[in-house]
């Protein structure tokens, strides 16, 4: 159940390539068991002139209460985020949201992460280590360049197989990280492997992952971000289009993540 | 040479913040906005919703409506933009699915409603009236939400076309009507005098400002739908300036007042502008029970201020002396 709660920043850990990790301590209270996927929103001492917490996806979190995201300076609010300092006040409320599934016997799971799309997929696969089952996963990753690939050394500690995919070809093969999923899953194919897609990242790259598992026929599931006022099923702008009886779902409490093959995408 | 500091501070349990809509009493003047709460449940997690006044319900139609395409919202500065669409789940279903929650909470329960013509408008009146005396206490009428297209502008700008179908309303049911107008007008109080004279019960004011946001990357507008309602703290000055100009004119007129109230403080000049109770919105978002928060910091003002009861201080203020006497003690 999600609640609110006061907390102070414990850490701010530079990553490069604008990445930074937020480690967060409660005052009182504490996010308690958080599911891959799942979402916090923050609020800094903003005064008045920035309205809106600002969701994250929960990169880790642990039984004490303390958690992290990970960010990178795009609009307002998350550049005041990246300038905090230890010991700077933030307001929380979550978890919220629906995460991911658990990896299921026999299905290997493919996790497809792109910039700051990385946090749920890292938690799923730290959740996944901790549980043994490592081996169900393989990672595609995917930057513009070697400074926008992070906390790899993570995945290769947890025993992942790692597909890296840069755009200038510094780290990994040149191009997008759908060019390494398309021939891992034409690959799967063949094998006859079962396979379905996590994925979150940017919106182009989550459309073109969806694409490719509606080509192949793969379950593919997409960790989605619309800009949201509450993150709890209120303000009711965070809408995702949806085939069905529902036009549109909510980013915030129908998802985050959504099967891709119900999202209304082109 | 400094003057001493008048001792006007009283004990916050002295702090009477009980007032009155009209015939409707309440516990403290603070109930959360429509379109701001959806229907209450989601804040159930966050704070006990019986220690609200009241709360206005998202907009309700006689049909459920999906809402506008996205994005819907965007964040400016003091403020955001929305342009939801007024999505709902329809009256009925509203009835048998949202109602019995709220009923009971035990709080002033405001469903805000509205329609897409005048037919709609008295349909969705009419099916609310079923829930008089089943936990609906006031029906609060939108004439005044920029984002449905047919036509609805009119409801909120001519005088006596609000007249009329506030009158149709009225007649449908016997629960009492507050009217929730729009600031997009040039003259509120013509609007104001037009629902009293139909027989409204009060005024909500005020509704979002229309306004825009652009993306120069990109050369497009930031919401969908180019327009959208503007909320927030950018807005409690002109929220001021409404409620001051209808209570001045139209004194024995119930005014709610409502419009970027972030604090205790912003609170309190609403009331002293002469709002009778508020309603807390677009800071629900960043802090569900931000209403509470609000209650709690306007009775420790009022009591910082030495203000004994709500009642004395609605609409107390008064202009500014000439500047001759401004340097006499006040």
């Amino acid at each position: 159940m999600p609640s609110q709660f006061t907390a102070h920043v414990d850490a701010n850990r530079s990553l490069g390539g604008g990445y930074v990790v937020l480690e967060i301590v409660p005052d009182d209270g504490a996010l308690g068991e958080v599911v891959a996927g799942q979402f916090v929103m923050l609020r800094g001492e903003w005064g008045r002139e920035l309205l809106n917490p600002r969701a994250f996806s929960v990169l880790w979190s642990q039984p004490d209460g303390r958690f992290a995201v990970l960010l990178k300076a795009y609009g307002k609010g998350t550049t005041r985020l990246v300038e905090t300092k230890a010991g700077d006040r933030i307001t929380v409320t979550g978890p919220l949201g629906r995460g991911f599934h658990a990896p299921q016997k026999g299905v290997t799971q493919l996790l497809v992460a792109g910039g700051v799309g990385l946090p749920p997929l890292h938690l799923h696969a730290r959740q996944a280590a901790a549980a043994g089952n490592a081996g169900a996963l393989e990672l595609f990753y995917g930057g513009r360049d070697r400074d926008d690939l992070v906390l790899t050394g993570d995945f290769v500690a947890w025993g992942l197989k790692m597909s890296l995919a840069t755009e200038d070809g510094s780290v990994g093969v040149r191009g997008f990280v759908t060019a390494p999923l398309e021939q891992r899953l034409i690959a799967a194919r063949s094998a006859g492997d079962k396979v379905e897609i996590l994925s979150c990242g940017p919106t182009p790259m989550l459309a073109a992952v969806r694409k490719l598992g509606l080509a192949h026929d793969i379950t593919t599931w997409l960790c989605l971000e619309e800009e949201m006022a509450c993150g709890f099923g209120v303000c009711l702008g965070c809408a995702v289009p949806m085939h069905g009886a529902r036009p549109y779902q909510y980013c915030c409490s129908d998802g985050p993540v959504f099967e891709g093959s119900k999202v209304r995408w082109p | 040479m400094t003057a001493a500091p008048r001792t006007l501070a009283i004990d916050e349990a002295k702090v009477d913040l009980r007032t009155r809509m009209g015939k409707l009493a309440l516990p403290h003047p603070v109930l959360a906005a429509s379109g701001c709460f959806a229907y209450g449940q989601q804040f159930a997690d966050f704070m006990d919703l019986r220690s609200l006044a009241g709360l206005s319900t998202k907009g309700i139609s006689p049909l459920p409506r999906f809402g506008n395409p996205l994005p819907r919202i965007c964040e400016t500065a003091s403020g955001m933009l929305n342009s939801i669409g007024l999505e709902n789940v329809g009256a009925e279903a509203f009835l048998a699915e949202k109602l019995p929650f709220l009923r009971e909470l035990g709080i002033s329960v405001w469903v805000n409603f509205f329609g897409e013509d005048f037919a709609t408008y008295v349909e969705c009146a009419r099916l609310l009236e079923a829930g008089r005396g089943n936990g609906i206490d006031v029906l609060e009428m939108n004439i005044s939400c920029p984002n449905i297209k047919k036509g609805g502008i009119e409801f909120g700008t001519v005088p006596e076309v609000a007249h009329r179908l506030t009158r149709a309303c009225v007649e449908v049911t016997d629960l009492p009507i507050v009217v929730k107008l729009t600031p997009n007008v040039a003259d509120v109080v013509a609007m104001a005098d037009a629902v009293a004279q139909a027989g409204a019960a009060g005024v909500s004011l005020i509704n979002t400002i229309t306004g825009m946001a652009i993306d120069v990357r990109t050369r497009r507008p930031r919401i969908a739908t180019m327009y959208g309602g503007l909320s927030g703290p950018a807005i409690k000055p002109v929220a001021l300036r409404m409620i001051h100009q209808v209570s001045t004119a139209l004194p024995e007129l119930p005014i709610c007042g409502m419009g970027g109230i972030m604090t205790g403080e912003d609170a309190l000049e609403l009331i002293m502008a002469g709002a009778c109770c508020l309603q807390v919105g677009t800071a629900n978002f960043a802090r569900p029970d931000a209403a509470l928060a609000v209650r709690d910091e306007l009775r420790t003002r009022m009591a910082q201020l030495g203000i004994a009861t709500v009642e004395e201080v609605v609409g107390c203020i008064r202009p500014l002396p000439p500047e001759a006497a401004r340097t006499e003690p006040t």
